[in-house]
């Protein structure tokens, strides 16, 4: 070997991490190289007096630190355990349930998919229906109570019976249709008209009775008046 | 020492049963000491780079694998520990004048001043090696680690480890022999 190898070579001379025909190699070219010799005697000498430099002891405050680190740690670990938290209990019981095998585990994630858009989009869509009926018997309802009132207003005695038939359909009607058939009742020109708007006002609650009593007294019409007097008797009987 | 054992004991640390690790700071805990004293060359912050270190190995014990060599595994720890400690430092540790100043409350008996003086020397030399060096050193000196276990600590090949550890001991020289007055013993 070369010169440059050999030295290469002296780390592990001077480790011990070398075999033992290398080992010979080294010994029998410093023998014979003065340069390779210093040099290696140079590194030996320092390497080994690194042996005198003394190994320390800590002081006890480093055994003690540790201790109550360790025993904090360990109460602290002992509280984790007394109050489990749900996320933990959640873990615990996926990983019970999850399969061992990575494709029964891919085949599980994806049937829960397919489980999870299916049930989505029929709910979705059962939503999205009740919505729809609940917007159309709203709409109907005020389409009825419009047309109600709509047709009292009207002069001709063919739309007023009319009139009668379908203000009966109206169910719960808002104020101010009652406000319109009450003030019909009152004072409407014809008494036809009259008579169809207290029709519409049946059945009739506590303050619209009140209202048809103060009406019996201004009335004109002696059929309007029997018609409100015989609503009064039904009320009460 | 059993090292097959050592690695037993940080899987049972790792999975919960943190009393075990009581038997590997008594195992370890005054080699740690020596090496940041080696690094450092004072006394108070290597004690507290030791506790640093067993505080870590308590948090991080669930990332030891089974399979690693728990010694390899602490001194990465070690490694990490100083290198943080430097950075909070800014700068590196004088590690002369923090030896002088140890030794300056510990005089030593007239019979051992030319050990002692040579032992001043020698950490002086040692302090004046730039970090990398320094702690190649130590790792193969003072700790006896092989040159596979520097390599796989350090995250280097086993060459670079030997040429590293052949410059670190020829400089260790030069410096050693200059503190002398140029005198060669």
């Amino acid at each position: 070997m070369k010169c440059k190898q050999i030295k290469g070579k002296f780390a592990d001379y001077l480790i011990g991490e070398i075999d033992e025909v290398t080992r010979k190699e080294i010994q029998e070219h410093v023998t014979a190289c003065s340069s390779c010799r210093e040099e290696l005697e140079s590194l030996s000498a320092i390497w080994t007096k690194l042996g005198v430099l003394p190994e320390e002891q800590p002081s006890n405050n480093v055994r003690a630190r540790f201790y109550a680190t360790l025993e904090e740690y360990k109460q602290n670990m002992q509280q984790k355990k007394e109050r489990p938290r749900l996320g933990t209990l959640m873990d615990g019981m996926f990983e019970r349930l999850m399969p061992r095998r990575p494709a029964f585990q891919f085949s599980l994630a994806l049937i829960l998919l397919m489980v999870g858009l299916t049930a989505g989009y029929f709910l979705r869509a059962g939503l999205q229906g009740s919505e729809e009926i609940t917007q159309l018997r709203q709409e109907v309802r005020q389409i009825r109570q419009i047309t109600a009132v709509s047709l009292l207003r009207q002069e001709s005695l063919r739309e007023q019976l009319r009139n009668a038939g379908l203000s009966s359909q109206v169910e719960l009607p808002d104020e101010e249709t009652l406000a319109d058939f009450l003030r019909r009742v009152d004072s409407d020109i014809t008494t036809d008209s009259r008579l169809a708007a207290l029709d519409a006002l049946f059945p009739q609650s506590p303050a619209i009775r009140k209202e048809l009593a103060r009406s019996l007294s201004g009335q004109t019409s002696p059929v309007v008046e029997i018609a409100l007097a015989f609503s009064q008797q039904i009320i009460k009987f | 020492m059993n090292k097959a054992s050592d690695n037993n004991l940080m899987v049972q640390v790792r999975d919960g049963n943190v009393e075990k690790l009581a038997v590997l700071f008594e195992r370890y805990h005054v080699m740690l000491y020596n090496f940041f004293l080696r690094l450092t060359g004072n006394r108070g912050i290597s004690e507290d780079l030791v506790q640093d270190v067993f505080v870590r190995v308590l948090k991080y014990r669930a990332s030891y694998q089974g399979q690693d060599k728990f010694m390899i595994w602490l001194y990465r720890i070690a490694r990490n520990a100083h290198i943080d400690f430097l950075r909070k430092r800014k700068d590196e540790v004088s590690l002369g004048e923090q030896w002088d100043e140890a030794h300056s409350l510990e005089p030593s008996p007239p019979e051992k001043v030319e050990q002692a003086q040579e032992i001043a020397r020698l950490n002086l030399a040692l302090a004046q090696l730039p970090l990398k060096k320094r702690e190649v050193i130590i790792l193969s000196r003072f700790q006896n680690l092989k040159y596979k276990e520097i390599a796989e600590l350090k995250g280097c090949h086993i060459g670079t480890v030997k040429a590293l550890i052949h410059r670190s001991i020829k400089d260790l020289g030069k410096a050693y022999f200059e503190l002398s007055g140029g005198i060669a013993s």
